[in-house]
Formats: C-alpha cells, structure tokens, sequence
C-alpha cells in the first residue's frame, strides 16, 4: 500500500528519496567537495591578491615619501648650488632605501646626479639652464616616480625616483598558480575516486536495490538482475540471483517430478487395479481402435495384449452384434449401455462372453469401454441347476403318480378287495420309500452343491464296516443269483471320515454292481491298503457301459440311454454323490467298462493322512 | 506322477497325485499351463494328493500363478494338507493363491 508520500512525492520525500540513493551520495559529496576546493581556492586567491594591493599601496606611499624629502633636499641644494652634496646624498639615500632608481635630470635630459654616479652626464652644474621640466616617468624602471623641483633662479629639474621591483608580485602569481595546481590536482584526484566510488557504490547501490525490490515482492530474476559492468557486487548478485533461480528451478523440477510420480503412482495404482480385475476392460477411442487392454481382456479375447492395442477393436469381436454396439457408442455417447452374451463356440472349451459395452463421458479419445466377463461357468451352473431341478421334479413326480394311482385304485376298488388294498397299500409304501431315497439323494446334493455337506471326523473302522456291508448285501445277492464275494486283507487300517458318508459310497457301488448285473452274474469287492490309499475295486460281470456314458456317469440324474438300464429303478444320483462325498474325503471314484462285459468303480482313500474335514 | 484332470462344469481342476518336487514339477507346469490357457483361467488345483512340495515344486506353484493371474484370477488350491500349506504360508508365497476346504467350494468361486 503506497504512503501518500509515494502517491504524491513532496520535497521531504524527494531528500529522502536522494538520500536513500547511495550513488547520488557520492554525487553530492563529490560536488560539495569541489565547491569547498573551489571556494578555498578562491579566497586563498583573494587573500592574496588583497595583500598585493596592500603591499604596492605601500610601496607607493614610501616612493613617495622618500620622493618628496628627497625632492625638497635636492630643491635647497640645487639652489645652493651644492651638487656634490647632492650627488651623495643621491647615492646615499637610493643605498639606504634600496631604491633602484634615484636620478636628477634636467629638462634637457642631463644627468646631473645619479645612483649610478657613472651615469652622470653633466659634471658642473649650470648656472641655469632653460626649458620646463616633464614629470615623466622613466621607461626602463618600472613604477618609477618624477618629482619636478624647481629651482629658484635656476630652471626646473626631475627628480625620477624608483624602488626595486617587488619580488613579492611574482611569489604571489606563483602561490596562486601553485593553489591552481593543487586545486586542479585534488579535483582529477577528487573526480578519479568519485568515479572509483561511483562504479563500486554503484553495484552496491543496484544490490540494495534489488534487495528493496524483493523485499516489495519482485521475484522475477531478470528484474532483479543488475548490469554486469558494476562491479565485483554486481557479479557477485547476479551469481548469487542465477544459483537462486537455478536452485528454485532444481526444486520446482523435483516438485514437478514428484507430482509427476505421485500422478504416475495413480495411474499406476489405477493400471494395477484393471490389472487385477478378472474381467476383461478394453477402452475405445474414437476411431474405435482399443486404447488400453487389460491382461484378462487379452486372455478372453485371446490374442496378446500388444496386438489388440492401438487396432480397430472390431478385428477381435467376431460377435457383430457387439463390434456394431461398440460402433454406436464411440459416435453417440449419449447411448445407453448395452449387454451381450456371446458364445463362442469350441468343442473342447466352451466358452460364453458377457460384453458389457458403455460409452464414456470424457473429453479425451477413450469413448467406449467394453467390459468382457467369462460368464461360462456361470451358464453351466445354471443349465446344472435348471436340469437338476427338472430331473428333480421328474424323478419326484414318478413315485408320487404311482403313490396317487394306486391310492386312488385303492379307494375305489379295495373296499370290496381287500388283497388289492394290501397291494396297493404295499406298493405306496414301496414308492413312499422310494420318494424318501430320491428326496434324501436330493438333500445330499444340495448340500453338496450348496457347500454345506459337513462331513464328520470319526475313527471309521474298516474292518467293522467291510464285514458288515457283506452281511448287508448278502441277501440281496442271493435273491438275485449273483456271486457276490469279498477280498479283504487281513488287517485293515482305522481312517479318518464321515463313516456315514465313506459307507454311502461303497453302499452305493456295490448296490449299483448288484443292480446292474443279471443273475448267474458275478460281483466281487477288493479291498486294498498300499502306499497309504486304501482302495476298493467293485467289479461286476453286468451290463457294462459305453465310453459315453462312461464320461456322464457321475452326473447328477443321469441314466444311460440303455434300455435295460431305464427298466431299473434309480434316479442317476447315487454315483454322483457316493464320487462327491469321497472327494470330500480327499479320495476320487473312477470307472472302467465294456457293454455286456461288466464294469470296474474304483475307489480310492487316503489313508495316513487324515481326509480334510469341511 | 499321475495328474488326473477333473471337469467341474466350465472349471477344470488338476489333481496332481504324489509330491510336488523337481523331477515332475515341469510336466505339471506344462499341464497346468495348457489347462489354465484352454480354459481361460477357469482351472483350480486339488492338492489333496500332494504330500509336499520341494523349491522347484513351489516355482512352479508360483509361476504358475503368476501366469493364471493374468486372467484376474489367482490360483485356486483346494484341499492343501497342513504341510503343504504351513510351507506356503512360511515362505511367504500364500498370499498369492486362493485356498479352499473342497474342490466344490473352489469351482463355485468361478460363479
């Protein structure tokens, strides 16, 4: 905020200015020391040339002096005649006064006395002599002085009287020439150190200034830099402002660059993140090739990252419905997004793509962005599911017909019949019993599939529990003609389980072996320990199963196309949860077969190492 | 070492049976690479018959997760006994995978 001094400059503030000005300082001190040089000068001068006045007014007054007496003596004796006494007398007083020159003449020039008795050119002294006397002054003898003396009866005569020339006028013009010189001397010496101390006092001065500036919060170095020509300051100070604005310019670079990394470190941070998404996210610029890929939407769209990136997107999207959506969101972003699902086919791996396409509101080149998801398992277990819960209801509504029918037939005809209400009774109970096994089969699964089958930790005894499935299926082997016989070794190992669920699954393959093989037939069961996995090999002489079926057997309600297979009751359960509730266990359930020659499950358990509980 | 491959829906598991160690860690890394590339990344491990595991047997455990991991999804083991997981964990390399009690619990993370 400007003083009102500085918006309207006074003469106070102007001194102040000035004398805040170190260079205009030195300015006023170099004038002001030259005046005083001048005016000392000066009156040396004066001094000097009044005492020269003085002196010559002296000099004047004592000419004059010795003239007058000199001139009234000379006036007697000259009348009196005596000129040898006049001529001493001459002599005497121009010795006694120093007098240069001391001369009687007569108006015709004759020297009748003389200082100089050698210059006497009239030896006697005339009677008289005519003419008039001329009081002038002698040319050889400066500030000579004429006196004319008349003399009675004889004529007039000029007495010339001069002193010495005064040696004090020349000592005088050389005391001033001298002061001159001095004075000249101190002022080139005076104006050399005014123009030292004004190019030194002028850095000093500009660096003050400079300071001043900053100080009112000029930064900018080219402003605060100052001629070069200034002296060591002046150097000084621009080095100093270049190493400042060097340094300033080092620290606004490691900012920039630290911003530069932290804003990187984002990106980085924001790359790392679609890097780690399991779907795949492609951007779209305007021109509809893809700008940035990530690694599972290469992996999805099969091809590599580099090849996908920079190229028109639609190269990759075999699926035109998804190339013409990704289209339509680069030109009118205004679009919704859309969602396609495309199955690619392949026999092997098969493969069901959800692109979710949606345009991006930004002002740079990426316009579109595709989401790919592998939705295959997805659809797989859905298909599962739905099939699962068609079989399912299937499989329910079977024993429920029959359960209604013959409980209807008995209703209507077993009042009267009482052997046909027994049997309808008995077959309901059958098909009661028979819809808690698929009802029980179907929990199994569930909990299988939902995850939440909770296997037991128990000690199952193995040898309890082979001698006991034997007893079980004794009767049942022996109902239907068929060999059934057990290979156990001698000892068999304590393993960690579910008993339970481990005897479903033998139950399940030895019932399957009796089932599936016609009388007259054979089943054996082999039970092995080696290298810590116990095996059970249940082999049977029955119908056998083709390579097909082979691969779908352990899925859930599936029955072979055989014929005689549909005319055995089941529900295509049994093995698919007798292989999962062993896996649980850590073990597996696999098959070999041949139609009509019989069919060998396998199932194997681990045995020294606890099977995991879930 | 006998490596049965299991198809769990879309999923497909390895089940490498016997120890994870050097003289067949490479066919196992090259049956793992093939089904984890035919399959998308949609593959899991059952290492319920993996005993242990040496230092070649966990490179390849970890390149091979590496690799999956490209896909977005980390490598799935499921059913690791407590040595085989003790090791994982004391070597630091646990993080890097997805540990399940079943294969189950493995092919429905897919979901």
């Amino acid at each position: 905020m400007p003083s009102d001094n500085e918006r309207n400059p006074g003469l106070v503030y102007r001194l102040r200015l000035v004398f805040r000005n170190d260079l205009h300082l030195t300015s006023i001190g170099f004038g002001f020391t030259a005046i005083l040089l001048a005016a000392m000068a000066a009156t040396t001068w004066w001094t000097g040339h009044m005492q020269d006045q003085a002196k010559r007014q002296a000099r004047t007054e004592r000419t004059q002096a010795i003239g007058g007496t000199l001139a009234r003596t000379t006036e007697v004796l000259l009348a009196d005649g005596r000129l040898p006494r006049l001529r001493r007398l001459v002599v005497e007083t121009a010795r006694e006064a120093n007098l240069a020159r001391c001369r009687v003449l007569l108006p015709d020039g004759q020297v009748i006395a003389d200082a100089s008795p050698d210059l006497i050119t009239l030896p006697e002294l005339p009677a008289s002599w005519p003419g008039q006397a001329h009081a002038t002054d002698g040319q050889t003898v400066p500030a000579c002085r004429a006196f004319i003396l008349a003399i009675p009866d004889r004529g007039e005569a000029v007495l010339q009287v001069a002193l010495h020339a005064d040696t004090s006028g020349e000592l005088f013009w050389q005391t001033r020439a001298g002061i001159g010189a001095v004075c000249v001397l101190a002022l080139v010496t005076l104006t050399l150190m005014h123009r030292r101390f004004r190019s030194t006092f002028r850095g000093i001065w500009a660096v003050r200034q400079a300071l001043l500036a900053r100080h009112d919060g000029q930064c900018s170095p080219s402003a605060l830099k100052i001629n070069a020509d200034w002296g060591m300051e002046a150097n000084a100070w621009n080095s100093l402002l270049d190493q400042t604005d060097q340094a300033q310019r080092q620290t606004t670079l490691v900012k920039t660059q630290e911003s530069l990394r932290n804003r990187r470190g984002e990106c980085s941070d924001l790359s790392a993140a679609c890097e780690a998404l399991a779907q795949g996210l492609v951007l779209v610029d305007t021109n509809g090739e893809a700008k940035y890929v990530n690694s599972a939407a290469a992996v999805l769209l099969q091809s590599r990252r580099e090849d996908i990136e920079g190229h028109d997107i639609a190269t990759f999207l075999p699926e035109e419905e998804v190339a013409e959506a990704v289209r339509q969101a680069t030109r009118r972003p205004m679009q919704r997004r859309r969602i396609i699902e495309a199955e690619r086919h392949d026999a092997t791996n098969p493969l069901l793509l959800r692109f979710v396409v949606r345009p991006v509101r930004r002002e740079d080149s990426a316009v579109a962005m595709i989401v790919i998801e592998d939705v295959t398992q997805q659809r797989v277990a859905e298909n599962a599911r739905n099939a699962f819960v068609a079989q399912a209801t299937h499989e329910l509504r079977t024993p429920l017909t029959n359960i209604r029918m013959y409980a209807e037939m008995g209703l209507d005809e077993g009042q009267n019949d009482l052997a046909c209400q027994s049997n309808c009774l008995s077959i309901i109970n059958q098909e009661v019993g028979r819809l808690d096994r698929i009802v029980g089969d179907i929990l199994s699964v569930s909990e299988i599939e939902a995850g939440s089958l909770r296997l037991k930790a128990d000690d199952v005894r193995l040898e309890e529990l082979f001698p006991a499935l034997q007893v079980d299926y004794a009767a049942q082997a022996r109902e239907k003609s068929v060999a059934l016989t057990f290979d156990l070794p001698p000892k068999l190992p304590v393993i960690q389980g579910d008993r339970d669920k481990i005897a479903l699954g033998v139950h399940n393959l030895i019932g399957n072996a009796l089932k599936y093989t016609p009388a007259g037939g054979r089943v054996s069961v082999t039970v092995t320990v080696n290298d810590g996995r116990l095996g059970v090999v249940v082999s049977d002489t029955g119908i056998g199963m083709s390579e097909d079926d082979q691969q779908h057997v352990f899925e859930k309600f599936y029955r072979s196309a055989d014929k005689r297979v549909g005319q055995i009751e089941g529900s295509g359960l049994g093995l698919a949860i007798a292989r999962e509730v062993i896996r649980l266990h850590g073990g597996d359930i696999t098959v070999e077969s041949e139609v009509d020659e019989g069919s060998t499950f396998t199932l194997t358990l681990p045995v020294v190492e606890g099977a995991p509980v879930a | 070492m006998n490596i049965v491959e299991q198809e769990c829906g879309a999923v497909r598991v390895l089940r490498p049976d016997g120890p994870l160690v050097a003289k067949d860690a490479e066919d196992f890394k090259a049956r793992l690479h093939k089904l984890a590339e035919a399959s998308l990344g949609r593959c899991a491990v059952d290492a319920s018959a993996i005993q242990y595991a040496d230092s070649r047997g966990l490179e390849i455990l970890v390149e091979a997760g590496e690799e999956i991991a490209r896909t977005g999804h980390p490598l799935k083991l499921c059913n690791v006994n407590d040595t085989l997981r003790q090791v994982l964990e004391l070597t630091g390399l646990a993080p890097q995978f997805e540990f399940f009690a079943d294969t189950n619990s493995a092919v429905r993370s897919f979901l």
